[in-house]
């Protein structure tokens, strides 16, 4: 009887509960903080912070590279190239590091396990070292690669996995038809959180076993993506905004297949990490630019996000770049020396937020 | 794919769906479930009485009628007012009384008791009146005690004359015609109900008086505020009503010449369900004479079925109520709803295929992306909003029209200082200068305007003739956008969309039908004619250098078109340009004998892909709020280049739009070209480099004034 309560929703014109879109409201509440904060680093597709006790790490594309201070900014230093796009970087504290190679798996750099390759995970989205000889593998999709991330969206994907990967042993499912696992981080006794990003939320899984996912921050307005366990509770990168027009076009399964063979991804109706580049993307009524300004709280494709959660993953505090910000598609989250630092992939900067900020409503006094 | 897109477009092309829409946006429309129940019920008494349809049935049924529907008419009147008139069945009753006491017992003349009626029952309304108008008593209550009172009054002078009544004979032959006679085969009282029905229905739907009822009964307070005499409006439907009741009243007395103590008993239940079932509005301000006529033909085609059936009358009276009930909760689902339908249906889309756009990002394209628009010299930055049109005159000043319905002059060379040239109203739109230097100006809800050179305003048209097969009113002039003057005055100007306000431009371009238009103003006669229909959102329009023709742009096709207005080839459109990387707005000369013109905004694959499933379109008009829908991406400026033969020859781009999203216009003048957007707060100004520095747009159309 599901499928006729919902036909009857749609003829009334009301909206299936997972198209509903939250408010930007509570920790949410929208602030520019992203904006205001200094500038690192400016590099053109800027990803996957991670932060070792051998510096900090970052990729852009296939170059995997060390971003060493210079002055009160950073500086890049290209330290390899790699075969495919670099998906992630995972640090297990003594010297190894995990990287996420799209549509080649994952292969580990430096360590006991040097050059070891997991190449059966495609999508490989998120990687956490639970001790030097033990990964977790979030691999976010079975059908399309990391850099596709948007037909897998379009499509409704619901084939990602998450694995548990003894580096000497054979790979353990820890749970698979997850809508596109984005996110990965240490939750304590025994589990992970995983950040399920087409289903705008977070779940907590087993460690070391299968088990049923439980949700522990749901109806979130953007998507999901890479998780930082930092001192003082969690930071969520939200790589995009949600928005009603493509939760529409999700359901309009004739146009959005169409749009999809017929028009280049970067000009779809979807989620991008930056916009506003070129005059064929298309635009939404209230991002009509009036009096030569573009509204803050217009509709956009892209967007810049990062939430701050306390240890049990309950939003505390959110730093924004809005819709005419500079600051946009916020992928990686790294700690170093007591600041945030923030990767934009789609504005290509990096910004440092200085820890306990004044960020928004939200922060316990 | 293909056959179910041309599936699709064959469909779109010949179902017109928008009509929907435009009907139910129709007054009228409230009338089709009452008409429909109408419909039904005539088709199905057919069978089931066999005798219904027969002269002598329908005759007499005629002439019920015309008493019973004068009854509810009155009653439809009040309920128009916002009030209520219970007591139209002792008002029919005691007219009715009187008519017998005057004819029978006084035997006077037939018009002195006619008369006597009539004031008798503009007395009784007129009491009901000032209670409810002046002293602003309840209308429910007050005219229940009405009912009684008159019912009392009735019940005593009845007994008193009973037997004076019945021994008592009129002998008149109007008073025996008016019981019996026809005219042409028809009931003559119900003719002279017919009449008076005609006269109420051009009162209330076409003069002042009901114009007034209407407001009174729809917003009391509204109505007050603009000026109506709220009480004394209120008193005359009562007065009216009173007057109607006591005619149905004395026409009863002729066909019966009789009374019984009966007689009026129960009747403003029914009229009352008449009134409501026609979908009279319970609640004021929605009503007319059509719906009272066919509430009061269903009231009376069910009561007399169900006597013809043999059902006793209490079950008559309980069948009429559940009618009511019913009919009431209709009309509030309707009132509710019918905005929300109307708004769910009226944005109806249309198919319309593009070719693939030009690739702008080709070395040898045309339409070569650049960045020139985008340092150009800023005048009266955030001193006006809304310049969709620029233009200067022969002394370099510079107009330009705003969003609060100025026209303003930036007083050249160097626009420092600027005044208000003139104050219309509306959004000013497109603008010329004629050949006796008056500005005439297109006015985005309002027509076109006229502004001398020492500033006094004249309208010189808002109207145009109204097409046979149009359902919404497309004799108004919603949107004229753009203008020009052909060499011997005919002012040409541009309707953007017959269906759309300005402001909801955008709404227009969801839909992509030929909803606009060119009107042709002729100074010397002083007419307006429509002269191209059916064209898709007709923008921006420039008189040729040829003096016969024009060229026009339709902004939703991307295409800009040439019409011959005189010459050998009068009358025919030619395409110039067409696939166009964005949407056309207004056309002007250059300085080189060719023309500019400026899209205002770009396509986008995603946009002409969704022009292609108008259903897709259609469902998002619903489902997203409009500051989620899918537009044409205006955060550009463009302004391109173009000859008499199609061929592109400079593009100018603000890519980003940092000074210029949005180009509506340009002008050519000295060698600069001004740029104007509709929603912007600056108007720019670019040096074109070899351009004719003493070039004058006025001087090239009509010549140096000597």
């Amino acid at each position: 009887m599901s499928w006729l309560a919902r036909a009857y929703d749609a003829f009334r014109g009301i909206d299936p509960p997972e198209r509903v879109i939250a408010a930007l409201d509570g920790p949410l509440h929208p602030n520019t903080e992203l904006d205001d904060a200094p500038v690192l680093l400016e590099e053109p597709g800027i990803a996957t912070l991670c932060a070792t006790p051998e510096g900090l790490f970052a990729s852009a594309g296939h170059r995997l590279l060390k971003l060493v201070p210079e002055g009160e900014e950073l500086k890049a230093e290209e330290i390899a190239t790699l075969p495919a796009p670099i998906t992630f970087l995972a640090s297990d504290g003594a010297g190894a590091l995990a990287i996420g190679q799209d549509g080649a798996g994952v292969v580990i750099r430096g360590g006991v396990h040097d050059s070891r390759t997991h190449a059966s995970l495609r999508c490989p989205t998120a990687g956490l070292f639970l001790d030097p000889d033990t990964l977790i593998v979030a691999n976010g999709s079975a059908e399309h690669t990391a850099g596709d991330w948007q037909h897998d969206l379009m499509r409704q994907g619901r084939s990602g996995s998450v694995w548990y990967i003894a580096l000497s042993g054979d790979p353990v499912q820890l749970a698979d038809g997850l809508k596109y696992p984005s996110g990965l981080a240490l939750a304590g006794s025994g589990r992970v959180y995983v950040s399920e990003a087409w289903a705008h939320r977070v779940i907590a899984l087993e460690a070391s076993r299968p088990s049923t996912p439980e949700e522990v921050l749901g109806e979130l307005p953007a998507y999901p993506g890479n998780i930082l366990a930092a001192a003082d509770g969690y930071w969520l990168a939200l790589f995009a905004p949600r928005n009603p027009l493509i939760e529409f076009v999700i359901e309009e399964r004739r146009y959005c297949e169409r749009m999809i063979e017929t028009v280049p991804p970067e000009y779809w109706i979807a989620p991008q990490l930056s916009s506003g580049e070129s005059f064929l993307e298309p635009i939404q009524g209230g991002a009509r630019k009036k009096l030569n300004t573009l509204k803050p709280w217009s509709p956009s494709w892209s967007y810049g996000l990062a939430l701050h959660c306390d240890d049990r993953f309950r939003p505390q505090a959110s730093v924004h770049s809005r819709a005419d910000g500079q600051v946009h598609g916020v992928t990686s989250c790294a700690e170093q020396g007591g600041r945030i630092l923030i990767a934009a992939t789609g504005s290509g900067r990096i910004v440092a937020l200085p820890r306990n900020a004044d960020i928004g409503i939200g922060v316990a006094p | 794919m293909l056959q179910q897109d041309s599936l699709t477009r064959l469909r779109y092309k010949y179902l017109p769906d928008h009509l929907a829409g435009e009907i139910l946006s129709k007054r009228w429309a409230d009338n089709a479930i009452p008409f429909l129940v109408l419909v039904i019920v005539l088709i199905a008494v057919g069978p089931l009485l066999p005798n219904f349809y027969t002269l002598a049935s329908l005759s007499d049924l005629g002439r019920q009628m015309a008493e019973f529907g004068l009854v509810v008419l009155a009653l439809a009147i009040v309920m128009l007012s916002g009030g209520i008139d219970l007591s139209v069945g002792s008002m029919f009753a005691m007219a009715a009384l009187g008519a017998l006491l005057g004819m029978n017992v006084w035997e006077l003349p037939v018009f002195v008791v006619l008369a006597g009626v009539l004031v008798m029952g503009a007395f009784f309304g007129f009491v009901n009146g000032f209670l409810v108008g002046y002293l602003r008593l309840r209308a429910f209550l007050t005219t229940l005690v009405t009912l009684i009172i008159l019912r009392s009054i009735y019940v005593i002078v009845f007994l008193d004359y009973s037997t004076a009544l019945v021994t008592g004979f009129a002998d008149s032959a109007i008073w025996d015609f008016l019981a019996f006679g026809t005219l042409y085969g028809f009931p003559f009282t119900l003719l002279v109900s017919g009449l008076i029905a005609v006269v109420w229905h051009i009162v209330l739907s076409r003069m002042r008086p009901g114009w007034r009822l209407t407001a009174v009964g729809g917003a009391r307070r509204s109505a007050y505020n603009a000026g109506i005499d709220v009480r004394r409006t209120v008193c005359q439907a009562y007065v009216w009503s009173g007057i109607l009741c006591a005619l149905a009243g004395f026409l009863y007395a002729a066909r019966l010449g009789s009374a019984g103590a009966d007689t009026g008993v129960g009747l403003e239940v029914s009229a009352l369900t008449a009134a409501v079932l026609g979908g009279n509005s319970l609640g004021g301000g929605r009503g007319s004479v059509a719906k009272a006529i066919i509430g009061a033909l269903l009231v009376m085609i069910i009561t007399n079925s169900l006597i013809s059936f043999g059902v006793p009358g209490s079950i008559t009276s309980t069948v009429l109520g559940i009618f009511l009930i019913a009919a009431v909760f209709v009309d509030m689902r309707w009132v509710r709803n019918r905005d929300e339908i109307l708004s769910k249906t009226y944005v109806s889309p249309t198919y319309l295929k593009l070719p693939d756009p030009p690739r702008t990002t080709d070395p040898g394209s045309p339409y070569r992306l650049n960045d020139k628009l985008r340092t150009v010299e800023i005048i009266g930055l955030g001193q006006i909003e809304g310049p969709e049109d620029v233009i200067l005159d022969r002394y370099d000043n510079l107009y330009s029209g705003t969003r609060h319905g100025d026209i303003v002059r930036f007083f050249g060379p160097d626009f420092e200082r600027h005044e208000v040239f003139a104050h219309i109203g509306g959004h000013p739109l497109g603008m010329a200068f004629d050949a006796n230097d008056n500005l005439l100006v297109c006015i985005g809800g309002m027509g076109l305007y006229q502004v001398a050179p020492d500033k006094t305003v004249t309208k010189l048209t808002d109207e145009t003739n109204r097409r046979w097969t149009s359902v919404v009113d497309d004799s108004r002039l919603r949107l004229a956008d753009d203008l020009d003057i052909a060499p011997d005055g005919r002012i040409f100007f541009s309707e953007a969309t017959v269906r759309y306000e300005q402001e909801d431009w955008a709404t227009d371009a969801l839909e992509s039908r030929g909803n606009g238009r060119i009107i042709c103003y002729d100074p010397n006669s002083q007419t307006t004619r429509t002269v191209l229909p059916n064209l898709v959102f007709a923008n921006g329009i420039t008189t040729m250098y040829d003096g016969q023709s024009l060229l026009f742009a339709e902004s939703w096709t991307c295409s800009i078109s040439r019409y011959w207005f005189d010459g050998p080839k009068k009358g025919q459109v030619e395409p110039v340009l067409a696939n166009l990387p964005g949407y056309p707005d207004n056309i002007n000369r250059a300085s080189d004998g060719n023309y500019w013109a400026a899209l205002l905004g770009m396509r986008t694959p995603a946009l002409d892909l969704a022009m292609t499933m108008p259903d897709f379109r259609r469902r998002m008009a619903r489902r997203v709020a409009p500051d989620f829908w899918l537009y044409p991406n205006i955060n550009t400026g463009c302004v391109i280049k173009f000859n008499d033969k199609g061929e592109i020859l400079e593009t100018l781009w603000d890519l980003g739009g940092q000074n210029h999203p949005m180009i509506t216009s340009m002008r050519e003048h000295k060698g600069w070209l001004y740029l104007g957007g509709v929603s912007n707060n600056r108007i720019g100004r670019y040096r074109i480099e070899g351009a004719d520095p003493n070039w004058v747009g006025p001087v090239s159309y009509w010549g140096e004034r000597a």
